[in-house]
């Protein structure tokens, strides 16, 4: 199904860490940047944000196409890359699209 | 008891601006200085339940006679390969394995 599915699966699960440690990193990124605090406590925290796994980070995750694992190309909208859209669409099986002429 | 409160806001409304009581009103966050906030973080919402359901879950992973018979064919493809001779070579055998002994 996959071209390349162990990066499928290594994406996946930087997804899934990213989710599970997302409100801690938020809350240690938002207190580092807040100016009023100590220092100490201000470099405590930036400590503990490296700690973070680095495979927890919403940079790290790339949205791959969810039917053939193509990491370009693909449009958001419909967690597809543009080859299977077009093969999808012509054949029908997406719902309300067709080809645009205006 | 509300008309007191009310006069409190007109008096704080003439007295230390309209930004003011508008933020104690609504609960809003003032940084007049513009300095750095943490509130510009804390404020946005959270994306973690979106981004890690952007993969939809394979129902033939529910099914151990198809996870059976797929990995038999990986298994057979595999032995295919090595009958020919075109298997995975081995550790530090390979190409880029190779490359890096050699300039070592």
């Amino acid at each position: 199904m996959w071209e390349d599915e162990p990066k499928c699966i290594k994406d996946h699960n930087r997804r899934l860490l990213a989710e599970k440690f997302e409100l801690k990193r938020n809350l240690y990124k938002a207190f580092i940047r807040d100016p009023e605090l100590p220092s100490e406590l201000r470099e405590k925290l930036t400590a503990k944000l490296s700690k973070l796994p680095r495979n927890s980070s919403f940079t790290r995750i790339r949205n791959r196409c969810v039917f053939s694992g193509r990491p370009r190309g693909v449009y958001e909208f419909f967690r597809m890359s543009r080859i299977v859209f077009r093969t999808l669409a012509n054949q029908g099986m997406l719902n309300g699209v067709k080809k645009a002429s205006w | 008891m509300s008309g007191v409160g009310l006069r409190r806001l007109l008096e704080t409304a003439v007295t230390q601006g309209v930004t003011e009581a508008r933020a104690r009103i609504f609960g809003h966050v003032l940084n007049p200085t513009g300095q750095r906030s943490p509130h510009k973080l804390l404020r946005k919402k959270l994306i973690g339940e979106k981004v890690s359901q952007w993969y939809p879950h394979d129902i033939t992973k529910d099914d151990p006679l198809i996870m059976a018979a797929r990995e038999q064919e990986r298994l057979s493809k595999l032995e295919m390969l090595k009958r020919r001779g075109k298997g995975p070579p081995k550790k530090g055998q390979g190409k880029g394995a190779a490359k890096r002994n050699k300039g070592k």
